[in-house]
């Protein structure tokens, strides 16, 4: 033994206990007669090993286990309670186990009393195997409705561990778990007076409900009859009294709710009654799972919210902690609720617990306007010093969002951030920060210069090699661009001469950035200079880069230069990784046979994948805190992930096209349309179409799926008929050779453009499926010989101008707007969109339906009854599009909107507002 | 007079000389060992005992002696941990069913796999025909034979027909066991 040493783990610092020693002492077990008390030391030391992670070996366990099997009956009530719990432990490390089967039942049985029966039926459970579950049955039906809870507990727990061993006999219980869970029971009174150490102390808890009906629902899982059964049964008031069995049901109701849209409104209603349970668990709970409700209305939300609000005025610290949180989740998805709140959330602000207060604020930048932004901001920078890095990341974050969607208010919060980067805090927080100032470079372009500056300060001085690579590259990729780029020079040098190795290089890159392509002649030369010092660097890579760029300055021809240092594009990196996952994923070993093709990847231009990070970036609330789900999650993925397989779904596309032949000659794929149903999901053919633009020419992609059972469609076709047959000429069509039932199949047909790749054909296509059916004769599982011929109509589908269209990203819209404007055409639409019910539901279409990206935050409607929208594109020929979207809401006749489209080529702006006229 | 001069001597052997020896009850399933078991520990015969899971553990209390009985269950899953619980006992009792005449030779089979077992050496044996009530069962003789009981070496071995049922020859079966208490 060994006291007073600095260990800090409990474990070994309070009694030294050897495995091998405490397993030479086991021998005492086989002594007669036995000694209680030096049996139970012995007995705790082993616990002790098994619960401190020890592992016996199966032999010693087993030898152990057989050894305490003699211990057996002995009169002392607290030894046999060890034994068992011992047992219990040991049964998944020793053999033979089910030796001592009938013996623990013995103790489980009886109407005594006594303290060792939970045990005893804790450990049956561990020792018993599939075959011999019914031999215990009985026991264990009575011991479920046993009047002593702890009995009681024990045995439903114990049946949750045998369900999977022997679900057909642990079903058989059903009417006594249904028992356990009703009764209210408490066994209090009997042995208060006299509880010596032998009996079971009393327990009046009602546990006993929560886990007769995590039970139920374990049982009646796949059914959902009897679920709903069993949530109204339980539900009704007064018939449960545990909250936490409560929360059981409301989790359940929710999870009900989610799958069957029929029960949505008694579940609903259920979960009403709860928000007004005695038990704040209970209420909390039902808060919860309303707001994850799907598509949960305004009203239903506002009840919820309602009850939390009462406690934001809770004096227990705790309680408005989840309050606030659950609010903070709903202030993600709908603020408008939320700030009825506003008040009583703001009076938290100041709170001396700072986890409510972070949340109290963040809470607030999401449901607070413009206006109250400035305040919340000066509140903040109070007290970050006072708070865990975690939930500054958490600000941090919510001030990021807030940024993109005001960028109106960026020198605020852009001195913020500069304020609170000077601040202690680890990597994490600190590449919160930077990131969100990167984003702010990247899409609020009038604080470029300003946060600029505010990095290159932060470099001077910043301990992570990674953050400060990271901002050296983006100064060698801004730097350049601003009006005074000799200004970012000094500060990079400077890195150069002070920092480590990775930093110098990165640092070496940056310049280099500067002086490639240089028009200035002084510039150039003081780059030159600089860089030629850099030769000197005891580091090799510091060199390399040195002397690559040197050269590459002194090149006369800037094209190189352009392609290794001003290089815009990227590849697309959802596909990178995807292609590099399977390469590296691979079974088969010849695929290493051949080293990974990077040519194969796609490239797109910084703009697109701006685009799209910036949606992403949107759509993402908060990453980090995450929050409070009730019950299972759900499946579906958000907006985030859906964007990045989409664009991973466009290349896969183009990868397939080019495996056919025929279609290699057409060049790359320009543009992929997502997939247009042609049919209702239930018809006996499902048909979809991708739309593929090529420079010259058109592909229809056509997915079909039979559903048809025991059928086989051969020799499939379509006959896809443009309405304008001048425009387009059909060139070939790949058939599916055959269709199974269920299994998908793809049919091309590929139309030229006639008036020559400039030209932006538009189109109606009617399209008629061709194919010959055969039905499987069931006894040989075989196509019958012949079959017969047959036609599908399916529906048509227009070619329109936002087909041509890719959304592109431009941090200046008025700018590209007279760019545009002053070269191009313009053409001018208004429409009245009546099925629309909101601002926010027009925008998210007709960004969609134009295929336009919107630009400077305007798809995050500011005001509910007003909206400019304005978005950009590139057609497939590369000429812009921009369009300015007007767009006013009555809650009479719906969103009416005035479009105004602006392109560089001709017809194109009167194609593209005809796409969704 | 007698009597209370005999339990007060009884008291003294129990608190001062009491002794414990463990005794190991095996045989084939269905033998009758938990039924002997039972009523050795004066309880009742009960007819429809279930199969014994493992094993059961009574103690039997005679004079300053206490017997703890370990009853292994038969069924052939539970036969290979026989040996384990027979290790260091004071005696080893093996029960026999003379009634079922099918299932006389396996018996014999394993009680000689057990007898075989080094571990075991020198621990007294003590076969017990059991189930003496029944009509076509085979006497004490027979038995002997056909287990061939003459072959088990380095031991002491005896052999006895009794009835759990009809409580017949128990006496002697406890007085048997006694003689080995304390060695």
């Amino acid at each position: 033994m060994s006291y007073g040493k600095k260990d800090e783990d409990a474990d070994s610092g309070l009694v030294k206990i050897d495995r091998t020693q405490v397993f030479q002492e086991a021998r005492l077990f086989n002594s007669s007669p036995i000694q209680p008390r030096r049996c139970r030391v012995l007995l705790t030391k082993i616990a002790l090993l098994l619960y401190t992670g020890e592992k016996f070996p199966t032999t010693e366990a087993t030898t152990l286990f057989f050894g305490i099997s003699k211990l057996f009956q002995n009169k002392d009530a607290s030894l046999r309670q060890m034994v068992h719990l011992v047992i219990k432990e040991l049964a998944n490390s020793a053999e033979d186990t089910i030796m001592v089967t009938s013996t623990i039942m013995k103790d489980t049985g009886g109407s005594t009393d006594s303290i060792y029966r939970p045990n005893a039926i804790r450990a049956l459970c561990r020792i018993i195997d599939a075959t011999t579950v019914q031999s215990i049955e009985r026991v264990m039906k009575t011991a479920i409705v046993d009047k002593n809870p702890s009995v009681s507990s024990s045995a439903l727990v114990s049946s949750y561990h045998l369900l999977p061993i022997a679900r057909d006999v642990v079903k058989r219980w059903q009417s006594e778990t249904q028992e356990a869970a009703a009764s209210t029971k408490s066994s209090g009174g009997f042995s208060l007076g006299f509880s010596s150490s032998g009996n079971l102390p009393v327990n009046n808890s009602t546990m006993t409900q929560y886990h007769a009906i995590g039970l139920l629902y374990q049982m009646r899982m796949h059914d959902r009859m009897a679920l709903v059964k069993m949530v109204q049964q339980f539900g009704a008031a007064g018939a449960v009294r545990n909250p936490a069995a409560i929360v059981m049901l409301v989790r359940l109701a929710a999870q009900l709710a989610e799958e069957d849209p029929q029960l949505r409104k008694p579940m609903m209603q259920l979960l009403d009654g709860w928000l007004r349970h005695k038990s704040e668990m209970v209420n909390f709970e039902a808060a919860k799972a309303i707001c994850d409700m799907r598509d949960v209305s305004d009203a239903e939300v506002s009840q919820a919210v309602h009850v939390l609000q009462m406690f934001l005025s809770s004096p227990r610290a705790v309680t408005k902690f989840a309050a606030l949180r659950i609010l903070h989740t709903i202030a993600s998805f709908k603020p408008h609720v939320v700030s009825v709140c506003n008040q009583d959330i703001e009076m938290l602000i100041s709170n001396s617990n700072r986890s409510i207060a972070t949340f109290a604020i963040t809470t607030l930048l999401k449901t607070g306007n413009e206006a109250s932004v400035d305040r919340l901001m000066k509140q903040i920078s109070g007290f970050m010093s006072e708070i865990t890095d975690e939930f500054k990341i958490t600000i941090v974050e919510a001030i990021r969002t807030l940024c993109l969607k005001f960028p109106s208010k960026q020198a605020g919060m852009l001195q913020f951030l500069s304020g609170i980067l000077r601040d202690e805090g680890g990597y994490e927080f600190k590449r919160a920060v930077v990131e969100s100032m990167f984003d702010l470079i990247k899409f609020v372009p009038e604080s470029k210069e300003e946060a600029l500056a505010h990095l290159c300060e932060f470099i001077e001085d910043c301990e992570f090699t990674k953050l400060a690579v990271r901002i050296l590259h983006l100064l060698g990729v801004e730097g350049p661009k601003t009006s005074q780029p000799t200004k970012y020079i000094r500060y990079i040098y400077n890195r150069v001469v002070l920092e480590n190795a990775i930093v110098r290089a990165a640092a070496v890159t940056a310049l280099a950035k500067f002086g490639v392509g240089q028009k200035d002649p002084e510039v150039k030369r003081s780059v030159e200079v600089l860089l030629t010092r850099c030769l000197d660097d005891v580091d090799d890579e510091v060199r390399d880069r040195a002397a690559l760029n040197l050269r590459l300055m002194h090149e006369e021809d800037d094209e190189l230069a352009d392609r290794f240092v001003k290089n815009e594009n990227m590849f697309s990196l959802p596909f990178f990784e995807q292609q590099l996952v399977e390469y590296v994923t691979s079974d088969d070993k010849s695929a290493f046979d051949t080293p990974f093709d990077i040519s194969k990847i796609p490239v797109v231009t910084r703009e697109q994948a701006d685009a799209e990070d910036r949606t992403k970036k949107l759509t993402a609330t908060t990453p980090s805190l995450k929050p409070p789900k009730a019950g299972p999650t759900k499946a579906a993925p958000s907006a985030a992930e859906a964007a990045a397989s989409a664009s991973a779904a466009a290349q896969k596309y183009a990868q397939e096209l080019m495996q056919i032949p025929e279609m290699k000659e057409f060049g790359a794929v320009l543009k992929s349309s997502p997939l247009v149903e042609l049919t209702e999901a239930e018809t006996e053919y499902v048909v979809g179409v991708v739309k593929h633009i090529f420079k010259e020419h058109i592909v229809l992609q056509y997915e079909i799926k039979n559903t048809l059972p025991s059928t086989i469609l051969e020799n499939v076709s379509v006959v896809a008929t443009p309405s304008e047959e001048d425009e387009l000429e059909e060139v070939f069509i790949v058939q599916a050779e055959k269709l199974e039932t269920d299994v998908p199949g793809k049919v091309y047909v590929a139309f030229r453009k006639v008036n020559g790749e400039g030209s932006l054909p538009i189109s109606t296509f009617s399209n008629v499926l061709k194919f010959t059916s055969k039905e499987i004769d069931p006894t040989t599982n075989e196509p019958e010989e012949s079959g017969y011929d047959d036609e599908y109509e399916v529906s048509d589908f227009d070619l329109a101008g936002s087909d041509y269209v890719i959304p592109t990203f431009a941090s200046n819209f008025a700018h590209v707007w007279e760019q545009v404007g002053a070269q191009g055409e313009e053409a001018e639409e208004t429409l009245q969109l009546s099925g629309v019910k909101s601002i926010a539901e027009a925008t998210e279409q007709l960004a969609k339906a134009l295929s336009l990206q919107p630009l400077e935050g305007t798809d995050v409607p500011v005001n509910q009854t007003t909206h400019t929208l304005k978005l950009l594109g590139k057609t497939v020929n590369g000429g812009r599009v921009v369009a300015n979207v007007r767009m006013a809401y009555s809650s009479k006749t719906g969103v009416a909107t005035k479009i105004t489209v602006r392109s560089e080529e001709e017809g194109v702006a009167a194609l593209v507002v005809a796409s969704i006229a | 007079m007698a009597g209370l001069f005999k339990k007060v001597y009884d008291w003294l052997l129990r608190t001062f000389w009491a002794t414990e020896m463990d005794v190991t009850m095996i045989g084939l399933q269905n033998a009758g060992k938990t039924s002997l078991l039972r009523v050795l520990s004066g309880g009742e015969f009960a007819i429809d005992s279930i199969p014994t899971v493992g094993f059961n553990m009574k103690r039997v209390q005679r004079g300053h002696v206490t017997l703890k009985c370990w009853d292994l269950g038969g069924q052939p899953r539970f036969r290979p941990m026989w040996e384990r619980y027979c290790r260091g006992v004071n005696a080893i009792v093996f029960i026999v069913d003379i009634a079922d005449l099918d299932l006389l030779p396996v018996a014999r089979d394993e009680l000689h796999l057990l007898m075989s077992q080094p571990t075991l050496d020198g621990i007294p044996l003590l076969v017990l025909g059991n189930k003496s009530d029944l009509p076509n069962r085979i006497t004490v003789d027979e038995l002997i034979d056909v287990l061939d009981l003459k072959d088990i070496a380095n031991r002491e071995v005896s052999c006895y027909g009794i009835s759990a049922k009809e409580e017949t020859n128990l006496e002697a079966v406890v007085q048997w066991l006694m003689k080995f208490a304390g060695r």
